[in-house]
Protein backbone atom coordinates (compact mmCIF):
# COMPACT_ATOMS: atom_id res chain seq x y z
CA UNK A 1 0.00 0.00 0.00
CA UNK A 2 1.33 3.50 -0.93
CA UNK A 3 0.78 6.98 0.97
CA UNK A 4 -1.53 9.66 -0.01
CA UNK A 5 -0.25 13.23 -0.48
CA UNK A 6 -2.44 16.73 -0.53
CA UNK A 7 -0.67 17.90 -3.36
CA UNK A 8 -2.70 20.73 -3.91
CA UNK A 9 -5.95 22.67 -3.16
CA UNK A 10 -8.28 25.78 -3.66
CA UNK A 11 -10.82 27.29 -1.25
CA UNK A 12 -13.10 30.24 -1.75
CA UNK A 13 -13.42 32.63 0.97
CA UNK A 14 -16.73 32.07 2.86
CA UNK A 15 -19.76 34.56 1.73
CA UNK A 16 -22.23 35.01 -0.11
CA UNK A 17 -22.01 34.03 -3.76
CA UNK A 18 -24.89 34.93 -6.35
CA UNK A 19 -23.26 32.43 -9.29
CA UNK A 20 -24.51 28.91 -9.90
CA UNK A 21 -22.75 26.36 -7.83
CA UNK A 22 -21.43 24.45 -10.60
CA UNK A 23 -18.76 27.89 -11.25
CA UNK A 24 -18.11 27.80 -7.62
CA UNK A 25 -17.07 24.38 -8.12
CA UNK A 26 -15.35 24.89 -11.47
CA UNK A 27 -13.01 27.81 -10.23
CA UNK A 28 -12.13 25.54 -6.87
CA UNK A 29 -11.20 22.78 -9.32
CA UNK A 30 -9.21 24.68 -11.54
CA UNK A 31 -7.29 26.52 -9.15
CA UNK A 32 -6.76 23.57 -6.96
CA UNK A 33 -5.75 21.27 -10.43
CA UNK A 34 -3.28 24.60 -10.81
CA UNK A 35 -1.73 24.12 -7.51
CA UNK A 36 -1.30 20.79 -7.85
CA UNK A 37 0.87 21.28 -10.92
CA UNK A 38 -1.10 18.82 -13.24
CA UNK A 39 -3.93 18.97 -15.55
CA UNK A 40 -7.29 17.88 -15.69
CA UNK A 41 -6.60 14.90 -18.03
CA UNK A 42 -4.39 13.52 -14.60
CA UNK A 43 -7.57 13.46 -12.39
CA UNK A 44 -8.67 9.68 -12.00
CA UNK A 45 -11.03 10.19 -9.45
CA UNK A 46 -14.22 13.14 -7.88
CA UNK A 47 -15.42 12.76 -4.51
CA UNK A 48 -18.03 14.97 -3.18
CA UNK A 49 -20.54 15.66 -0.43
CA UNK A 50 -23.53 15.68 -1.92
CA UNK A 51 -24.76 18.59 -2.15
CA UNK A 52 -27.82 19.45 0.29
CA UNK A 53 -31.44 19.17 -0.78
CA UNK A 54 -31.69 23.20 -1.68
CA UNK A 55 -29.26 22.54 -4.24
CA UNK A 56 -31.10 22.62 -7.44
CA UNK A 57 -28.54 20.34 -9.49
CA UNK A 58 -28.57 16.88 -9.05
CA UNK A 59 -25.93 14.53 -10.17
CA UNK A 60 -23.67 16.97 -9.64
CA UNK A 61 -20.44 14.50 -10.11
CA UNK A 62 -21.80 13.24 -13.46
CA UNK A 63 -22.80 17.27 -14.88
CA UNK A 64 -18.50 18.05 -13.10
CA UNK A 65 -17.39 14.93 -15.22
CA UNK A 66 -19.06 16.20 -18.19
CA UNK A 67 -18.58 19.58 -18.03
CA UNK A 68 -14.71 18.98 -17.81
CA UNK A 69 -13.87 16.23 -19.96
CA UNK A 70 -12.73 14.63 -17.22
CA UNK A 71 -12.45 10.30 -17.23
CA UNK A 72 -12.38 8.29 -13.87
CA UNK A 73 -11.91 5.17 -12.45
CA UNK A 74 -14.18 6.01 -9.39
CA UNK A 75 -16.85 9.15 -8.96
CA UNK A 76 -19.19 9.23 -5.28
CA UNK A 77 -21.21 11.56 -3.53
CA UNK A 78 -21.80 10.61 0.38
CA UNK A 79 -24.22 12.32 2.11
CA UNK A 80 -24.03 11.92 6.04
CA UNK A 81 -24.85 15.58 6.96
CA UNK A 82 -21.56 17.28 8.30
CA UNK A 83 -19.60 14.52 8.30
CA UNK A 84 -19.98 14.12 4.19
CA UNK A 85 -16.98 15.92 3.32
CA UNK A 86 -14.92 14.05 5.83
CA UNK A 87 -16.45 10.72 4.10
CA UNK A 88 -15.82 11.62 0.60
CA UNK A 89 -11.96 12.95 1.35
CA UNK A 90 -11.49 9.42 3.70
CA UNK A 91 -12.86 7.32 0.75
CA UNK A 92 -10.36 8.84 -1.77
CA UNK A 93 -7.86 8.31 0.51
CA UNK A 94 -8.68 4.96 0.75
CA UNK A 95 -8.63 4.74 -3.12
CA UNK A 96 -5.49 6.36 -3.68
CA UNK A 97 -3.66 3.93 -0.94
CA UNK A 98 -5.28 0.87 -2.12
CA UNK A 99 -3.71 1.70 -5.63
CA UNK A 100 -6.85 2.26 -7.63
CA UNK A 101 -7.07 5.71 -8.65
CA UNK A 102 -3.94 7.67 -8.66
CA UNK A 103 -4.93 11.28 -8.41
CA UNK A 104 -8.34 12.20 -6.78
CA UNK A 105 -9.80 16.04 -6.49
CA UNK A 106 -12.21 15.85 -3.27
CA UNK A 107 -14.67 18.84 -4.03
CA UNK A 108 -17.23 20.23 -2.11
CA UNK A 109 -19.60 23.32 -2.89
CA UNK A 110 -22.85 24.89 -0.64
CA UNK A 111 -24.93 27.63 -0.99
CA UNK A 112 -26.71 28.49 2.05
CA UNK A 113 -28.07 31.93 0.70
CA UNK A 114 -30.33 30.26 -1.49
CA UNK A 115 -32.37 28.59 1.43
CA UNK A 116 -34.90 30.87 3.46
CA UNK A 117 -34.76 29.73 7.43
CA UNK A 118 -38.46 28.22 8.00
CA UNK A 119 -37.25 26.16 5.02
CA UNK A 120 -33.89 25.63 6.53
CA UNK A 121 -35.66 24.66 9.76
CA UNK A 122 -38.02 21.86 8.02
CA UNK A 123 -35.68 20.28 6.22
CA UNK A 124 -33.58 20.02 10.31
CA UNK A 125 -36.85 18.36 11.66
CA UNK A 126 -36.37 15.60 8.78
CA UNK A 127 -32.88 14.73 10.04
CA UNK A 128 -34.04 14.17 13.90
CA UNK A 129 -36.24 10.82 14.14
CA UNK A 130 -39.38 11.98 12.10
CA UNK A 131 -42.14 9.81 14.17
CA UNK A 132 -40.93 10.23 17.42
CA UNK A 133 -38.49 13.42 18.11
CA UNK A 134 -39.50 16.05 14.75
CA UNK A 135 -42.74 16.31 16.06
CA UNK A 136 -42.09 18.23 19.03
CA UNK A 137 -40.06 20.90 16.91
CA UNK A 138 -36.31 20.62 17.98
CA UNK A 139 -33.30 22.30 16.18
CA UNK A 140 -29.64 21.93 15.98
CA UNK A 141 -29.04 24.92 18.43
CA UNK A 142 -31.53 23.51 20.48
CA UNK A 143 -29.62 19.76 21.07
CA UNK A 144 -26.44 22.02 21.73
CA UNK A 145 -28.10 23.91 23.69
CA UNK A 146 -28.54 20.71 26.17
CA UNK A 147 -25.32 19.40 25.99
CA UNK A 148 -24.15 22.94 27.05
CA UNK A 149 -26.22 22.90 29.61
CA UNK A 150 -25.55 19.43 30.66
CA UNK A 151 -21.58 19.91 30.67
CA UNK A 152 -21.99 23.03 32.68
CA UNK A 153 -24.39 21.49 35.43
CA UNK A 154 -21.89 18.07 35.48
CA UNK A 155 -18.74 19.78 35.57
CA UNK A 156 -19.42 23.40 36.86
CA UNK A 157 -17.36 24.88 34.26
CA UNK A 158 -17.74 28.76 33.83
CA UNK A 159 -19.91 30.81 31.15
CA UNK A 160 -17.33 33.12 30.63
CA UNK A 161 -14.59 30.16 30.22
CA UNK A 162 -17.07 29.01 27.59
CA UNK A 163 -17.39 32.45 25.79
CA UNK A 164 -13.62 32.48 25.56
CA UNK A 165 -13.83 30.02 22.79
CA UNK A 166 -15.62 32.47 20.24
CA UNK A 167 -13.55 34.98 21.34
CA UNK A 168 -10.17 33.14 20.61
CA UNK A 169 -11.90 31.47 17.48
CA UNK A 170 -13.34 34.94 16.15
CA UNK A 171 -9.66 36.65 16.85
CA UNK A 172 -7.94 33.63 14.71
CA UNK A 173 -10.56 34.27 11.73
CA UNK A 174 -9.41 37.94 12.02
CA UNK A 175 -6.49 36.68 10.34
CA UNK A 176 -7.78 34.29 7.72
CA UNK A 177 -8.67 36.36 4.51
CA UNK A 178 -11.27 33.58 3.71
CA UNK A 179 -13.58 33.83 7.11
CA UNK A 180 -16.37 35.48 6.91
CA UNK A 181 -15.67 37.56 10.38
CA UNK A 182 -12.47 39.86 10.52
CA UNK A 183 -13.65 41.79 13.57
CA UNK A 184 -12.88 40.48 17.06
CA UNK A 185 -15.46 39.77 20.03
CA UNK A 186 -15.17 39.87 23.47
CA UNK A 187 -16.69 37.52 26.34
CA UNK A 188 -19.74 40.27 26.89
CA UNK A 189 -20.20 40.22 23.53
CA UNK A 190 -20.96 37.15 23.31
CA UNK A 191 -22.48 36.57 26.39
CA UNK A 192 -24.62 40.02 25.77
CA UNK A 193 -25.50 38.65 21.73
CA UNK A 194 -29.19 37.62 21.75
CA UNK A 195 -30.28 34.12 23.21
CA UNK A 196 -30.79 30.72 20.12
CA UNK A 197 -31.82 28.32 22.60
CA UNK A 198 -31.18 28.86 26.45
CA UNK A 199 -28.69 29.31 27.37
CA UNK A 200 -26.47 29.41 24.09
CA UNK A 201 -26.35 32.85 22.31
CA UNK A 202 -26.17 34.10 19.12
CA UNK A 203 -22.02 34.20 18.83
CA UNK A 204 -22.05 30.93 20.07
CA UNK A 205 -23.60 29.31 17.18
CA UNK A 206 -21.82 29.17 13.68
CA UNK A 207 -23.11 31.54 11.06
CA UNK A 208 -24.34 29.36 7.48
CA UNK A 209 -22.74 30.91 4.66
CA UNK A 210 -21.68 30.03 0.74
CA UNK A 211 -18.50 28.60 0.00
CA UNK A 212 -16.37 26.00 -2.25
CA UNK A 213 -13.29 24.26 -2.08
CA UNK A 214 -11.38 21.37 -4.15
CA UNK A 215 -8.45 19.40 -2.61
CA UNK A 216 -5.73 17.24 -4.51
CA UNK A 217 -4.75 13.91 -3.54
CA UNK A 218 -2.02 12.22 -5.16
CA UNK A 219 -0.71 9.04 -4.57
CA UNK A 220 3.06 8.91 -3.31
CA UNK A 221 4.96 7.62 -5.53
CA UNK A 222 3.03 9.60 -8.51
CA UNK A 223 3.69 12.99 -6.21
CA UNK A 224 7.29 12.00 -5.99
CA UNK A 225 7.90 12.05 -9.54
CA UNK A 226 6.45 15.11 -10.45
CA UNK A 227 8.50 18.31 -10.43
CA UNK A 228 7.67 21.83 -9.30
CA UNK A 229 5.22 21.62 -6.08
CA UNK A 230 7.20 19.22 -4.05
CA UNK A 231 5.58 16.21 -2.54
CA UNK A 232 2.83 17.18 -0.86
CA UNK A 233 1.69 16.60 2.61
CA UNK A 234 1.04 13.28 3.75
CA UNK A 235 -2.20 12.12 4.74
CA UNK A 236 -1.13 10.56 7.98
CA UNK A 237 -3.65 8.65 8.90
CA UNK A 238 -8.02 8.49 8.72
CA UNK A 239 -10.28 7.18 11.34
CA UNK A 240 -14.11 7.18 11.68
CA UNK A 241 -16.65 6.30 15.21
CA UNK A 242 -20.45 5.91 15.41
CA UNK A 243 -21.76 5.05 18.96
CA UNK A 244 -25.40 4.32 18.79
CA UNK A 245 -27.16 8.04 18.85
CA UNK A 246 -29.22 9.93 16.98
CA UNK A 247 -29.50 13.66 18.09
CA UNK A 248 -29.80 13.18 21.96
CA UNK A 249 -26.58 11.20 23.60
CA UNK A 250 -24.90 8.01 23.53
CA UNK A 251 -27.37 5.74 24.53
CA UNK A 252 -26.14 5.28 28.55
CA UNK A 253 -23.77 7.76 28.58
CA UNK A 254 -23.94 11.26 29.75
CA UNK A 255 -25.43 13.91 26.84
CA UNK A 256 -22.06 15.71 27.88
CA UNK A 257 -19.88 13.56 26.51
CA UNK A 258 -18.91 12.82 23.02
CA UNK A 259 -17.27 9.42 22.46
CA UNK A 260 -17.12 9.65 18.61
CA UNK A 261 -14.64 12.15 18.88
CA UNK A 262 -11.88 10.14 20.86
CA UNK A 263 -13.04 6.79 18.89
CA UNK A 264 -12.38 8.60 15.77
CA UNK A 265 -9.08 9.90 16.93
CA UNK A 266 -7.93 6.89 18.68
CA UNK A 267 -8.10 5.25 15.29
CA UNK A 268 -6.49 7.96 13.33
CA UNK A 269 -4.05 8.39 15.49
CA UNK A 270 -2.96 4.61 15.26
CA UNK A 271 -3.56 4.61 11.28
CA UNK A 272 -0.76 7.47 11.66
CA UNK A 273 1.43 5.63 13.83
CA UNK A 274 1.06 9.36 16.59
CA UNK A 275 0.26 10.06 19.72
CA UNK A 276 -1.83 13.12 20.87
CA UNK A 277 1.34 14.89 22.51
CA UNK A 278 3.00 14.43 18.98
CA UNK A 279 0.13 16.66 17.22
CA UNK A 280 1.41 20.21 16.85
CA UNK A 281 -2.38 21.55 15.96
CA UNK A 282 -5.88 20.63 16.08
CA UNK A 283 -8.21 21.92 13.30
CA UNK A 284 -11.71 20.34 14.24
CA UNK A 285 -15.36 20.47 13.13
CA UNK A 286 -16.67 22.13 16.74
CA UNK A 287 -19.78 24.56 15.15
CA UNK A 288 -20.29 25.58 19.26
CA UNK A 289 -17.73 26.28 21.99
CA UNK A 290 -18.65 24.04 24.54
CA UNK A 291 -18.23 21.35 21.72
CA UNK A 292 -14.20 22.63 21.15
CA UNK A 293 -13.61 22.22 24.86
CA UNK A 294 -15.19 18.79 25.05
CA UNK A 295 -13.30 17.46 22.21
CA UNK A 296 -9.79 18.80 23.58
CA UNK A 297 -11.18 16.84 26.59
CA UNK A 298 -12.00 13.48 24.37
CA UNK A 299 -8.92 13.72 22.71
CA UNK A 300 -6.93 13.81 26.45
CA UNK A 301 -5.44 16.83 26.42
CA UNK A 302 -7.19 18.53 29.40
CA UNK A 303 -9.41 16.48 32.24
CA UNK A 304 -13.18 16.40 31.39
CA UNK A 305 -14.67 19.53 32.46
CA UNK A 306 -11.64 21.38 32.07
CA UNK A 307 -11.08 22.21 28.29
CA UNK A 308 -12.63 26.04 27.98
CA UNK A 309 -10.68 26.75 31.58
CA UNK A 310 -8.03 25.54 29.12
CA UNK A 311 -8.93 27.99 26.21
CA UNK A 312 -9.29 31.00 28.82
CA UNK A 313 -5.71 30.78 30.01
CA UNK A 314 -4.68 30.74 26.45
CA UNK A 315 -3.10 27.18 26.03
CA UNK A 316 -5.40 26.58 22.60
CA UNK A 317 -4.37 29.92 21.37
CA UNK A 318 -2.16 30.06 18.60
CA UNK A 319 0.97 30.56 20.98
CA UNK A 320 -0.25 27.68 23.24
CA UNK A 321 0.77 24.90 23.99
CA UNK A 322 -1.75 23.61 21.34
CA UNK A 323 -3.34 25.50 19.29
CA UNK A 324 -7.10 24.62 18.41
CA UNK A 325 -8.87 26.54 14.87
CA UNK A 326 -5.80 28.62 14.54
CA UNK A 327 -8.18 28.79 10.97
CA UNK A 328 -10.96 30.55 12.99
CA UNK A 329 -13.30 27.29 12.71
CA UNK A 330 -16.51 27.08 12.34
CA UNK A 331 -17.17 30.11 14.42
CA UNK A 332 -14.95 32.45 13.23
CA UNK A 333 -14.52 31.15 9.48
CA UNK A 334 -18.38 30.71 8.97
CA UNK A 335 -20.12 27.57 7.87
CA UNK A 336 -20.98 25.66 5.28
CA UNK A 337 -21.14 22.26 6.63
CA UNK A 338 -20.44 20.46 3.40
CA UNK A 339 -17.13 22.44 2.98
CA UNK A 340 -16.17 22.77 6.63
CA UNK A 341 -14.61 19.12 6.71
CA UNK A 342 -12.24 20.89 3.55
CA UNK A 343 -11.56 24.04 4.43
CA UNK A 344 -10.32 22.26 8.17
CA UNK A 345 -8.07 19.92 5.84
CA UNK A 346 -7.42 23.11 3.59
CA UNK A 347 -6.19 24.95 6.52
CA UNK A 348 -3.89 21.90 8.18
CA UNK A 349 -2.02 21.21 4.67
CA UNK A 350 -1.22 25.17 4.62
CA UNK A 351 -0.02 25.06 8.13
CA UNK A 352 2.42 22.25 7.34
CA UNK A 353 3.23 24.03 4.26
CA UNK A 354 4.31 27.18 6.58
CA UNK A 355 1.47 29.32 4.47
CA UNK A 356 -0.53 30.14 8.12
CA UNK A 357 0.11 33.41 9.21
CA UNK A 358 -0.44 32.47 12.41
CA UNK A 359 1.28 29.47 13.52
CA UNK A 360 5.03 28.30 12.57
CA UNK A 361 6.58 25.08 12.29
CA UNK A 362 3.45 22.66 12.34
CA UNK A 363 4.25 19.75 11.32
CA UNK A 364 1.37 17.52 12.59
CA UNK A 365 -2.43 18.45 12.32
CA UNK A 366 -5.31 16.66 13.86
CA UNK A 367 -8.60 17.56 11.95
CA UNK A 368 -12.39 16.60 12.55
CA UNK A 369 -15.66 16.28 10.88
CA UNK A 370 -19.19 15.26 12.59
CA UNK A 371 -22.49 15.20 12.51
CA UNK A 372 -25.74 15.28 14.41
CA UNK A 373 -25.21 16.14 17.64
CA UNK A 374 -21.84 14.86 17.32
CA UNK A 375 -22.90 11.45 16.84
CA UNK A 376 -20.45 10.18 14.58
CA UNK A 377 -17.26 11.20 13.62
CA UNK A 378 -14.43 11.50 11.40
CA UNK A 379 -10.55 12.35 12.07
CA UNK A 380 -7.96 12.95 9.65
CA UNK A 381 -4.24 13.41 10.54
CA UNK A 382 -2.14 15.26 8.33
CA UNK A 383 1.86 15.15 8.38
CA UNK A 384 3.93 12.57 10.76
CA UNK A 385 6.21 9.96 8.85
CA UNK A 386 5.63 7.21 6.47
CA UNK B 1 -47.36 -5.81 7.81
CA UNK B 2 -47.56 -3.85 11.15
CA UNK B 3 -45.45 -0.95 12.17
CA UNK B 4 -42.68 -1.18 14.83
CA UNK B 5 -44.50 1.26 16.67
CA UNK B 6 -48.08 0.70 16.04
CA UNK B 7 -48.71 -0.64 19.66
CA UNK B 8 -47.46 2.42 20.84
CA UNK B 9 -49.95 4.67 18.83
CA UNK B 10 -52.82 2.54 19.46
CA UNK B 11 -52.07 2.75 23.51
CA UNK B 12 -51.48 6.98 23.47
CA UNK B 13 -54.83 7.30 21.75
CA UNK B 14 -56.59 6.03 25.29
CA UNK B 15 -53.97 8.17 27.17
CA UNK B 16 -51.50 4.81 27.87
CA UNK B 17 -47.85 5.16 27.62
CA UNK B 18 -46.36 1.19 26.19
CA UNK B 19 -42.68 0.98 25.74
CA UNK B 20 -40.89 -1.38 23.90
CA UNK B 21 -38.83 -3.98 26.35
CA UNK B 22 -36.90 -6.87 25.35
CA UNK B 23 -37.58 -10.12 26.37
CA UNK B 24 -34.04 -11.22 26.18
CA UNK B 25 -32.06 -8.78 28.46
CA UNK B 26 -35.14 -7.01 29.69
CA UNK B 27 -33.82 -3.69 28.73
CA UNK B 28 -36.92 -0.94 28.03
CA UNK B 29 -35.75 1.37 25.29
CA UNK B 30 -36.89 3.57 23.07
CA UNK B 31 -37.72 4.30 20.08
CA UNK B 32 -39.81 0.74 18.86
CA UNK B 33 -37.50 -0.84 16.91
CA UNK B 34 -37.63 -4.64 15.32
CA UNK B 35 -34.80 -5.63 17.14
CA UNK B 36 -33.32 -5.00 21.35
CA UNK B 37 -30.81 -1.82 20.64
CA UNK B 38 -29.14 -3.33 23.63
CA UNK B 39 -28.76 -7.07 22.94
CA UNK B 40 -29.93 -7.44 19.50
CA UNK B 41 -32.67 -9.97 20.14
CA UNK B 42 -35.43 -9.69 18.35
CA UNK B 43 -38.21 -10.50 20.75
CA UNK B 44 -40.20 -7.45 21.74
CA UNK B 45 -42.75 -7.27 24.81
CA UNK B 46 -44.50 -4.06 25.50
CA UNK B 47 -43.96 -2.48 28.89
CA UNK B 48 -46.91 -0.57 31.13
CA UNK B 49 -44.88 2.69 31.65
CA UNK B 50 -46.35 5.08 34.23
CA UNK B 51 -44.69 7.85 32.01
CA UNK B 52 -43.01 9.58 34.74
CA UNK B 53 -39.16 10.14 35.08
CA UNK B 54 -36.74 12.92 35.40
CA UNK B 55 -35.82 15.98 33.43
CA UNK B 56 -32.39 15.31 32.20
CA UNK B 57 -31.57 18.62 30.20
CA UNK B 58 -34.03 21.70 28.92
CA UNK B 59 -33.49 24.27 26.59
CA UNK B 60 -36.27 27.07 25.02
CA UNK B 61 -36.06 27.66 21.17
CA UNK B 62 -36.08 31.32 20.30
CA UNK B 63 -36.64 30.47 16.55
CA UNK B 64 -38.72 27.09 15.25
CA UNK B 65 -39.66 25.52 11.80
CA UNK B 66 -43.58 26.54 10.76
CA UNK B 67 -45.85 25.26 12.90
CA UNK B 68 -44.28 24.82 15.42
CA UNK B 69 -44.54 27.27 18.62
CA UNK B 70 -41.80 29.93 19.24
CA UNK B 71 -40.76 30.02 21.74
CA UNK B 72 -40.80 26.05 21.96
CA UNK B 73 -39.78 24.80 25.66
CA UNK B 74 -38.16 20.69 25.14
CA UNK B 75 -36.35 18.96 27.70
CA UNK B 76 -35.11 15.06 27.74
CA UNK B 77 -36.56 13.20 30.05
CA UNK B 78 -35.19 10.46 31.38
CA UNK B 79 -38.13 7.82 32.33
CA UNK B 80 -38.16 5.19 35.66
CA UNK B 81 -38.42 2.61 32.76
CA UNK B 82 -34.79 3.57 30.97
CA UNK B 83 -35.04 5.42 28.16
CA UNK B 84 -34.56 9.13 27.50
CA UNK B 85 -37.07 10.71 24.87
CA UNK B 86 -37.07 14.44 23.46
CA UNK B 87 -40.61 16.11 24.64
CA UNK B 88 -42.32 19.75 24.35
CA UNK B 89 -43.03 20.99 28.03
CA UNK B 90 -46.23 22.50 28.70
CA UNK B 91 -44.39 23.85 31.83
CA UNK B 92 -43.06 27.34 31.81
CA UNK B 93 -39.20 27.53 30.86
CA UNK B 94 -38.14 29.50 34.42
CA UNK B 95 -39.87 26.70 36.65
CA UNK B 96 -37.81 23.86 34.97
CA UNK B 97 -34.60 22.06 36.66
CA UNK B 98 -32.37 19.69 36.16
CA UNK B 99 -33.64 16.61 38.11
CA UNK B 100 -37.15 17.71 38.77
CA UNK B 101 -40.21 14.79 38.50
CA UNK B 102 -41.96 14.83 35.16
CA UNK B 103 -44.72 13.34 33.49
CA UNK B 104 -46.07 12.39 29.88
CA UNK B 105 -49.33 13.10 28.58
CA UNK B 106 -51.13 13.21 25.59
CA UNK B 107 -51.88 16.30 23.23
CA UNK B 108 -53.30 16.94 19.98
CA UNK B 109 -51.51 17.20 17.38
CA UNK B 110 -51.98 19.85 14.76
CA UNK B 111 -49.03 19.78 13.05
CA UNK B 112 -47.67 18.01 9.69
CA UNK B 113 -44.53 15.89 10.85
CA UNK B 114 -45.05 11.92 9.70
CA UNK B 115 -48.57 12.31 9.49
CA UNK B 116 -49.00 10.37 6.69
CA UNK B 117 -49.94 7.00 8.39
CA UNK B 118 -50.33 8.85 11.36
CA UNK B 119 -52.74 11.29 9.98
CA UNK B 120 -55.35 12.33 13.13
CA UNK B 121 -53.03 11.06 16.03
CA UNK B 122 -52.16 12.64 19.13
CA UNK B 123 -48.60 13.30 20.29
CA UNK B 124 -46.84 12.99 23.87
CA UNK B 125 -45.75 16.24 25.94
CA UNK B 126 -44.16 16.55 29.53
CA UNK B 127 -45.04 18.42 32.26
CA UNK B 128 -43.48 19.16 35.38
CA UNK B 129 -45.61 16.60 38.11
CA UNK B 130 -47.78 17.99 40.37
ZN1 LIG C 1 -32.10 -6.99 24.69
Amino acid sequence: MTDARVTGLATLPNGTYDVPERDLAGEVLLEAIDDAGCTLSDVDGLYMPKPRPWTDQGFFTTLLEHQFGLELAESVETYTGGTSGGHAFQHAVGDVRDGSVERAVVLAVERNSTIETDDYLEYILSIFDREFQSPAGPTIPGVYAMSLQRYRYEYDVDREDIASVVVKNRENAAANPDALFDDPVTETDVLESRVVADPLRLYECPAPCDGAAAIVITRGDVADDHDGTGDGVRVGGTGAHHPSSHLLGVRGRSLAAFPAIAGAAERALGDADLGVAELDVLEPYTPFPHTEAMLTEELGLFEHGEGAAACARGQTATDGAIPVSPSGGCIGRGHPPMVTPLLNYAAAVRQIRGESPVVDDVGTVLTTSEHGHIDGVTATVFGGDA
Amino acid sequence: MEAASDPFWDALEDDRFLLPSCEDCGEAFFPPSRACPHCHATDIEWLESEGVGTLYAFTRQHRTAPGVPSPNVLGIVELEDGPRLLAQFASEYDDLEIGATVTLQTREYAGTVDRGRLEGRPFFEARLRD
